[in-house]
């Protein structure tokens, strides 16, 4: 029973990459392009945020996956990171959007009883 | 006035020419089937049956098996009417006690039945009956000489309480058109003055005599028979001969 | 009277018992010798029916639903509205469904050009003087009519006023401050007629006049007042009658519908709570056979509005000025904390009417974990004999639905009618339909129905339980006697001898049917039950005794411990729903969930229990009541073992497992044991005449503190007092 399910895994279609190099290639590539856009971004969105905060950002998010192994998951969060910097570049976003990245107003939710009670959250 | 109204916009529709579709008049009772207190019909006016009528009561009370008195309602809401010229609230009420029944109970019989008058109505109820035969016969005019003897219109009821003038359907004598009803007598075959000869009557205080005015005993034909005035025929009479 | 059999108007209420044991063996007759079943065609299809069964309800068994009006499966039937006409094959005209009993062979057809045509027919002359107003009519929507009209009636209208006469108009009549009328709409199904007539047992409606002028009202000016009288509200098919309170206020399309119970009573009616922008907008019944037929009484109907006055919206402590003030949950929970910390085992709890069983269970937990016992209910229970230990002498052992089974029921210090009126419209069933008989020991009340009234004297009880008194062998010979006991009367002082008394007379009856439990005890408040399941102590005898530091009120707003009985310092935490004695007398408020706005458990005085739900939730600063005591548990350091209502529902488990068996009633046991234990009381019965405190209409519908912070329950004793004044 093995066997058959081994081979089915190894038969996988790739996404993009066919090894894991290629996909540390192209992660480094996505990388490169946000770095390069942040000036930019920040200009455009004239957000609060300086430009060295902003790569503090940029770096927190990429290893924040930094233990995720499997190629098709990195290739699908590849391009969901490409997705992003477009809509970013483009100004399809607004500065709110921008600023959920930092996630600076939203509380975390209370887990146990009492502050659950307090917060009438349940 | 809207009645008035509502005359005109028919006769306009006729003259037009238009208006296939027909449609009868509501009629509405005349009659309202909720109760008023009135300062001649609220609960505190006693009403009791008196000595004579309380035997009466019981023996109407005794014609119904045990289970089954609610049946004397109508006989004694009768008999109450007839002492009480009328049927006030009270009077329904006693009857009520008497069969030991909600009031709705007597309040629903009370109200169905349009021979119990739950309004004040004089000492003679004259009722007459504008249904066709008898308005063939003429009842119109007999309803205006009553109107004009009395002084009343339809409904109304005199002001020294001793008559009231109801327009009421076939009562059921038509072979004596036209008549009135008054009280529980039957007067027939009448014209105006004999119309006005009863109402006069009544008002002297006098008991005219009731049944047909023309003459006649009861609905035979006035004047000759006109048929079946031979010997009956005998039997195989307009038969086949060859049967 | 329709009702009034043959026998009990020979005897009027005196008790004969040979006419009824004539009348019982004839019935036993029939019994024995059971017809054969008829077979029927409906559509084609072959049913067997009993003799006697009607067309309407042999269509039902095969699952054709024939369209009615006036029929209804609980009250008698009228034949009145035509709505059901059905076609039978080789019969020249329709038949009115729902008072024609089959006949062999017969093949009906629900579905034939005929039916089809009699039913356009019928629905055209309804509407012909059925106003068009569904849009300003509070019925729109969950109208018997409309739906009705669209299903069956005709696809376009011969109506046409030409004349502009216009329709039958009815003028609107005043029944009260619960029903409004709209008696155009009326179409005279005579349902709420029969109704009053045959359940509420108050023949205050009827029809008069006759033909197109008949109405359906009063005739004279007078209220329609009943403890059922709501229900005519569900009865009616169209918009006449319609609720007063919620008139104009939802329709049913945008209302959310939430399955709950009602706890204003010991019964548990099923209810619905139809929810709008987080406010209870009415309530209404939801059937079921076991509790509450498909009937609701009016204060659980209708009392709903004062869910939404007299709230404790935040936690409140009194200041030095001896002034509550409101304050948050931090600072009132800390405040209560020390005071508890500083209490040691010196805490007491008295349980309220709406105390549901989680905050019960999460209480006595508190109170044990910090050492004290002092958990008692605000209504007290003879201690004596076997006292609350078995559960058998603190139900409604019989159940609500077996009350309608039995054939002499005793009545002691109760009046069911006002106490528990769904339970009463059972009893009412039982004696139009069952040849019941009722003796009552008690203040002489309205019970609806005819009774003995034997007095309102203890020495009665014991002459009966002597074996001396005139309806002894009555009560003896009864195939199923059943003693209905209010729990009043057991908080007397003599209470626990008036029980032992009734446990023996119970002992002495001899009921026929297996399982038949004679003793029964009707309790007033939906926590009672729960609360001795749980195993708090009935009474607040204890608490005077130990006059504790702090003492905590789960609802207790009856007034039965004064500030004069407790120590000038003892520090009162309220903990509720509803600014009523309790919070007046608390140092301390903790604003707790009504029963529409929490999912809790109640036991009713069957022992059955079941659960609300959410339907909206709490207002302001408003907890759930055992998650209060659950925060607080863990400020001081005591922390309860639950978290959710999973948890803590386990924990019920652990406690009492039929707590958490939702509509099952579970059935006590160890009667014997009750009674021998019962022979151990040594006290003897008061003097003091047996007295209830519901005595009249009025006494029924402010009773709690949700009702009593009712405006509708407060126009309600208006109007009954008005009524008492009319001639009428």
């Amino acid at each position: 029973m093995a066997q058959p399910l081994k081979k089915s895994l190894k038969q996988v279609k790739p996404i993009l990459s066919l090894d894991k190099e290629e996909a540390r290639k192209r992660v480094l590539h996505l990388y490169k392009a946000w770095f390069r856009q942040l000036p930019y971004i920040v200009r455009r969105y004239d957000i609060p945020k300086n430009v060295e905060q902003c790569r503090s950002k940029l770096r927190e998010e990429f290893t924040k996956y930094d233990d995720i192994k499997d190629v098709r998951v990195i290739d699908m969060m590849i391009i969901k990171g490409q997705m992003e910097l477009k809509e970013t570049v483009n100004v399809w976003k607004q500065k709110g959007h921008i600023m959920a990245y930092f996630k600076d107003t939203i509380e975390p939710k209370p887990t146990d009883f009492l502050s659950k009670f307090l917060t009438s959250k349940d | 006035m809207l009645p008035t109204l509502r005359t005109l916009g028919n006769g306009l529709r006729r003259s037009a020419g238009f208006g296939r579709l027909h449609t009868s008049a509501i009629s509405r009772h005349d009659a309202l089937f909720v109760h008023r207190d009135t300062p001649e019909d609220n609960p505190d006016i006693p009403f009791e049956f008196t000595a004579e009528n309380q035997k009466r009561v019981q023996a109407i009370l005794a014609i119904y098996p045990e289970g089954h008195k609610r049946g004397a309602m109508i006989p004694l809401l009768d008999l109450a009417q007839r002492q009480y010229g009328w049927l006030p609230i009270s009077a329904m009420h006693k009857v009520a006690e008497i069969l030991n029944l909600p009031s709705m109970r007597v309040y629903e019989v009370a109200t169905f039945y349009t021979m119990f008058m739950r309004k004040p109505t004089g000492k003679y109820h004259v009722q007459i009956c504008t249904t066709t035969p008898c308005w063939l016969r003429g009842s119109d005019e007999i309803l205006e000489a009553i109107k004009k003897n009395l002084n009343l219109e339809v409904g109304q009821t005199s002001s020294d309480k001793q008559f009231t003038l109801s327009e009421v359907e076939c009562l059921g004598a038509c072979v004596n058109a036209p008549m009135v009803q008054i009280n529980d007598d039957y007067y027939e075959d009448l014209t105006v003055q004999d119309t006005n000869e009863i109402l006069n009557d009544l008002k002297a205080g006098k008991k005219p005599k009731p049944g047909p005015r023309s003459g006649r005993f009861a609905a035979e034909p006035s004047g000759e028979p006109t048929s079946l005035k031979g010997e009956p025929p005998a039997a195989g009479f307009g038969v086949r001969a060859d049967l | 009277m329709l009702r009034t059999t043959l026998a009990k108007v020979l005897n009027g209420a005196q008790f004969s018992p040979k006419n009824i044991a004539v009348i019982t063996r004839a019935a036993s007759d029939q019994a024995a010798k059971k017809p054969e079943k008829i077979e029927v065609f409906i559509d084609d299809i072959p049913v067997k029916v009993e003799p006697g069964t009607t067309v309407l309800q042999a269509a039902a068994m095969v699952g054709v639903e024939i369209p009615r009006f006036c029929y209804h499966e609980r009250l008698a039937v009228a034949g009145n509205c035509r709505m059901c006409l059905v076609e039978v094959e080789k019969s020249p005209k329709p038949v009115a469904a729902c008072a024609m009993p089959v006949m062999k062979g017969w093949r009906i057809k629900t579905d034939s050009e005929l039916t089809k045509k009699a039913r356009e027919g019928i629905m055209e002359f309804l509407l012909v003087n059925h106003p068009l107003d569904c849009p300003i009519c509070d019925q729109g929507g969950e109208c018997d009519l409309q739906d009705q009209s669209m299903a069956f009636g005709s696809d376009r209208s011969r109506f046409t006023d030409i004349d502009h006469s216009g329709k039958r108009a009815v003028e609107d009549k005043d029944i009260g401050p619960l029903i409004k009328t709209i008696m155009t709409r009326c179409i005279h199904c005579t349902r709420c007629i029969r109704f009053a007539s045959e359940v509420a047992g108050v023949d205050d409606l009827g029809t008069t006049g006759r033909g197109n002028d008949m109405q359906v009202g009063t005739y004279v000016e007078k209220m329609f007042l009943s403890e059922l009288s709501g229900n005519v509200i569900d009865l009616c098919p169209v918009g006449a009658l319609t609720s007063k309170p919620y008139s104009f206020t939802a329709r049913p399309w945008e209302i959310r519908k939430i399955d709950s119970i009602d706890v204003l009573d010991a019964v548990g009616s099923n209810i619905v709570v139809s929810t709008r922008t987080g406010e209870v907008m009415r309530i209404m019944p939801r059937v079921n056979e076991e509790i509450n037929e498909e009937w609701l009484s009016d204060k659980s109907r209708f009392s709903y509005d004062g869910l939404k006055r007299q709230r404790l919206v935040t936690p409140m402590l009194r200041d030095s000025k001896g002034e509550l003030k409101p304050v948050d949950w931090e600072v009132a929970l800390l405040t209560v904390a020390k005071q508890l910390k500083n209490a040691g085992p010196s805490v007491g709890a008295i349980a309220g009417g709406f105390a549901d069983a989680e905050v019960l269970v999460a209480v006595k937990d508190l109170l044990n974990k910090l050492g004290s016992e002092a958990l008692c209910t605000e209504h007290t229970f003879p201690l004596d004999g076997s006292g609350t230990d078995l559960r058998s002498s603190y139900l409604l052992n019989n159940k609500i639905a077996g009350a309608e089974e039995a054939d002499f029921v005793l009545l002691i210090g109760t009046n069911p009618r006002l106490e528990a009126p769904l339970l009463n419209s059972r009893l009412r069933k039982g004696y139009v339909h069952n040849e019941l008989e009722v003796a009552l020991i008690g203040p002489k009340v309205d019970l609806s129905y005819k009774y003995v009234h034997l007095g309102d004297s203890p020495s009665v009880l014991e002459q009966l339980v002597n074996g001396q008194h005139q309806i002894s062998k009555k009560l003896t010979s009864a195939k199923k006697p059943l003693i209905i006991i209010g729990s009043e009367v057991l908080e007397r002082p003599d209470g626990g001898a008036i029980l032992s008394a009734v446990q023996k007379l119970c002992a002495a009856t001899n009921p026929q049917t297996e399982n038949w439990k004679v003793l029964n005890v009707l309790h007033k408040v939906a926590s009672q039950v729960a609360a001795l399941d749980i195993g708090y102590t009935p009474g607040v005898d204890k608490i005077r005794e130990l006059s504790p530091k702090i003492l905590l009120l789960l609802g207790a707003d009856e007034g039965s411990i004064d500030k004069s009985d407790l120590s000038k310092d003892t520090f009162i935490i309220y903990l509720g729903h509803h600014g009523d004695n309790g919070a007046a007398v608390a140092d301390a408020i903790l604003p707790g969930a009504a029963y529409t706005e929490k999912q809790a458990t109640y036991v009713n005085t069957e022992g059955r229990a079941q659960q609300t739900l959410t339907a909206v939730s709490p207002p302001g600063r408003a907890r759930e009541d055992w998650k209060i005591i659950r925060a607080l548990s863990e400020i001081i350091g005591a922390t309860l073992p639950y978290d959710n209502l999973n948890e803590i529902r386990n924990r019920l488990d652990e406690v009492a497992p039929h707590l958490t068996r939702y509509g099952t009633a579970e059935n006590a046991n160890f009667f014997k044991q009750a009674e021998a234990l019962s022979k151990s009381v040594k006290s003897q019965i008061d003097k003091t005449p047996f007295d209830v405190k519901l005595k009249e209409l009025q006494d029924y519908f402010m009773t709690d503190s949700i009702s009593r912070a009712s405006p509708t329950m407060a126009k309600c004793v208006q109007a009954v007092i008005k009524q008492k004044q009319s001639k009428y």
